[in-house]
């Protein structure tokens, strides 16, 4: 008996000993590919300032949200760290499935006040709280041929056309003018040179979960909401939503005629491969422009503002949606919060300058100091290129138009984007196709609870007010 | 009870233990929600609302496009699949140099992984770059808008769907071809049978299990179609190539309306239990004759 007795106390204390030698392991998700690299990058750095190792769990863009929510549900503590889409921040916090930050904010600063107050407050807060860390700021942004603008014969053509200067468009009238006239068949010549195959004025991102983002660019820039907050009916279908998607039909002649079916690499691609004269992509499209790697148009790229509306005071009103984006979160199940925020503040502080600035990731600024540092993206084949980039992105940020969060976002969008591919592709007016998604929001906001729905879309937009960010 | 019987019930519990586990109670509860209307991570509780979700499920529009388009693929995909495979199976049942490489090569498409098979057809469609459209500019065809046009994109994934599915029928047919005796061949042909009848009167009431089974097979998985409408079209543009399991998947896991969903569940159950008992009664009425 005796014996026994110390065996299983060794036992106990060399299974202890054993527990102690080895680092905490965390689970951390995310949409795999190219935005997990850092977690890699950095995993020794990890282990020797944190005692940490992580376990990388990668799933597919598209499939990030169920994925993360069937855990959430079932409390199952699957994941430790998760990369969060900001528009599914507020359900998930809601629902008390996220660790608060506040009081770890409070140990170790994460220089929240280096965050631009887009990324900041609309990126990472619910209800007060700071619910996570930004790690990708995604903004709209239009990226054109510069060396295509700067051709003379090019200028002379379109001048004699359309009566006025070729430049970089800044309203959606002078979009439309630069797509139809670089819209160009195979044979026709290009900047003097015989096209082997068709090239395209414009682009956009044509599959439903996202198209509503292209639409909005416009939607939004023409005094566009999203409800009426005072009484939520559906305000997609107003004046403003109709022009909008009257527009991107005009627009949708420009275009490669499987736009439909274009997500974000194939737009990335037509872009790239030098095929299209403009595109509005996110930020990470300027870095991976400037990589001969990944692209055949190197040095050769404009960045500015998406086009807006000229008001009558001769300003233009342009306002790029903010879809996507990515924040760092910790599960509210973790088994070591403490470190789980030690993992994403280093993340978010310490390397985002050398994570942003590389053509090897999709993450794109979000702090004054990813701006403020044009040296660090190499890519860029010198520090004037970069700065342009860096300044057509910050133009769009401060103008940023939010992406809705409620709870049923998903269903709110993808209604959407299927009423607009449906217009676009002609089975309906743009008005039938809005009036018919405009029914389908109401059904939903009945069935998800109007009144509950109502409560936090208010409280949303004081939010995006406070933010500047709403008007 | 009898010790034996005691024994029996000891060995087979562990079976039913997990049979209730994962198959009986998800049956039952999947049902009970049906029943009740449920949007996980809206704040809203659990409520029963009774046929409710069954009675929207008429009057749900997209419901029935999906329908329209798994209708789609089990006429065009399964019947071309089916008539294909026929046909190679028929080729291949004779003896010939190199028959077992050329049937190893018709089977590749099956053993691909279907996400490789979407992103391989992915490539292949592409209109601007995809060797598809290459082909028909040089045979001076008009390239076509494979996945980007709704007139097209649902017979895009068929297309894609026979290419990978043929050779299952094909080997299913080819094994039962295989197992109808030489003397009845013989015997046909002593009493004068040509080819066509001795295909109509013999093989073809000889292969018709088989058929059945094959062809019963590619309905039911045709009916749960779904790899290759996320990774060709995601359903689109819009809604024109959504089958039925994948907008069940958008009702369930992208929209989490878990009662809808379920009630959605059951009606394809519903609808492939009738389908394979006409497939089974026809298969038993044939035995019986």
């Amino acid at each position: 008996m005796k014996r026994i007795t110390v065996f299983l106390v060794v036992l106990v204390v060399l299974l202890g000993a054993a527990s102690w030698a080895y680092a905490v392991k965390l689970v951390v998700v995310g949409d795999a590919g190219h935005n997990l690299k850092p977690f890699d990058w950095y995993a020794q750095q990890f282990k020797e300032k944190f005692d940490v190792e992580l376990e990388v769990i990668g799933v597919p863009f598209g499939e990030l949200y169920e994925k993360e929510k069937m855990e959430l549900i079932g409390q199952t503590g699957a994941y430790d760290v998760m990369i969060v889409y900001p528009k599914f921040l507020a359900e998930f916090a809601a629902n008390g499935w996220l660790y608060p930050l506040d009081e770890f904010i409070a140990q170790l600063d994460p220089k929240m006040d280096d965050v631009t107050p887009g990324y900041r407050d609309f990126y990472c807060k619910y209800g007060g709280k700071i619910y996570a860390l930004p790690y990708d700021g995604d903004i709209l942004n239009l990226y054109y041929r510069k060396d295509l603008l700067e051709n003379e014969e090019e200028k002379a053509n379109f001048k004699a056309k359309y009566g006025y200067d070729l430049k970089v468009p800044e309203t959606w009238e002078e979009f439309l003018d630069v797509a139809a006239f670089f819209t160009r068949k195979k044979g026709e010549k290009l900047a003097g040179q015989v096209l082997e195959r068709d090239f395209y004025g414009t682009a956009y991102y044509g599959q439903k979960d996202q198209i509503f983002a292209w639409w909005g660019n416009i939607f939004a820039s023409l005094g566009g909401v999203y409800f009426n907050e005072e009484t939520m009916e559906p305000a997609i279908n107003s004046e403003a939503g109709i022009k909008a998607l009257e527009m991107m039909k005009t627009m949708h002649q420009y275009c490669p005629q499987d736009v439909l079916a274009y997500g974000y690499e194939e737009l990335k691609d037509i872009f790239l491969e030098g095929d299209c004269f403009m595109v509005i992509q996110w930020p990470c499209v300027g870095k991976k422009g400037a990589d001969p790697a990944q692209s055949k148009i190197v040095g050769k790229i404009g960045v500015s503002h998406v086009p807006g509306v000229r008001r009558e005071d001769g300003t233009i009103y342009y306002r790029p949606l903010m879809p996507c984006g990515r924040v760092l979160a910790i599960s509210a199940e973790s088994r070591d919060p403490w470190k789980a925020y030690q993992v994403i503040r280093y993340l978010s502080v310490e390397t985002s300058l050398d994570d942003v600035s590389t053509a090897e990731t999709g993450l794109d600024p979000y702090r004054y100091s990813h701006f403020a540092h044009p040296e660090a993206y190499e890519m860029f084949t010198n520090v004037e290129d970069a700065r342009i980039y860096l300044a057509g992105v910050q133009k769009n940020m401060e103008k940023g138009y939010p992406e809705m969060v409620l709870p049923g976002t998903v269903e709110y969008e993808e209604t959407l984007g299927v009423e607009i591919s449906r217009a676009l592709s002609g089975e309906k007016t743009p008005k039938q196709a809005l009036d018919d998604a405009a029914k389908m929001w109401s059904e939903i906001l009945n069935r998800l609870g109007k009144e509950n729905q109502k409560k936090m879309y208010q409280e949303l937009v004081s939010g995006w007010r406070a933010a500047g960010l709403w008007e | 009870m009898k010790k034996r019987n005691v024994v029996a019930l000891f060995f087979v519990l562990p079976v039913i233990i997990i049979l209730l586990a994962i198959s009986i109670f998800p049956l039952i509860y999947s049902f009970y929600l049906s029943l009740c209307q449920w949007d996980i991570g809206t704040g809203a509780a659990r409520t029963f609302v009774g046929a409710r979700n069954y009675l929207r499920l008429f009057t749900d529009s997209r419901l029935w496009n999906a329908m329209r388009n798994t209708g789609l693929e089990l006429l065009f995909g399964v019947g071309t699949q089916f008539l294909l495979g026929l046909s190679l199976a028929l080729l291949l049942n004779r003896v010939f140099r190199g028959r077992s490489l050329v049937v190893t090569l018709f089977l590749l498409p099956m053993m691909i992984s279907p996400v490789v098979v979407g992103c391989i057809w992915k490539i292949i469609y592409h209109y601007q770059y995809g060797p598809l459209n290459f082909l028909l500019e040089k045979i001076r065809l008009s390239p076509v808008n494979w996945l980007g046009s709704s007139s097209t994109s649902i017979y895009s994934i068929i297309l894609a769907d026979i290419w990978e599915w043929t050779p299952f029928v094909m080997i299913t047919l080819l094994a039962g071809l295989q197992a109808i005796p030489d003397e009845l061949y013989e015997a046909a042909k002593v009493d004068g049978a040509t080819r066509v009848s001795t295909f109509l009167w013999i093989v073809l009431p000889l292969l018709r299990p088989v058929i059945i089974i094959a062809v019963l097979i590619r309905v039911m998985d045709a009916f749960k179609i779904f790899d290759l409408v996320v990774l060709l079209t995601m359903g689109g543009p819009g809604q024109s190539s959504e089958t039925i399991a994948f907008y069940n998947y958008l009702t369930g896991f992208k929209y989490f309306s878990m009662g809808y969903a379920s009630s959605m569940t059951y009606f394809q159950l519903a609808i492939i239990v009738i389908i394979a008992n006409i497939f089974l009664k026809s298969w038993k009425g044939r035995e019986m004759a």
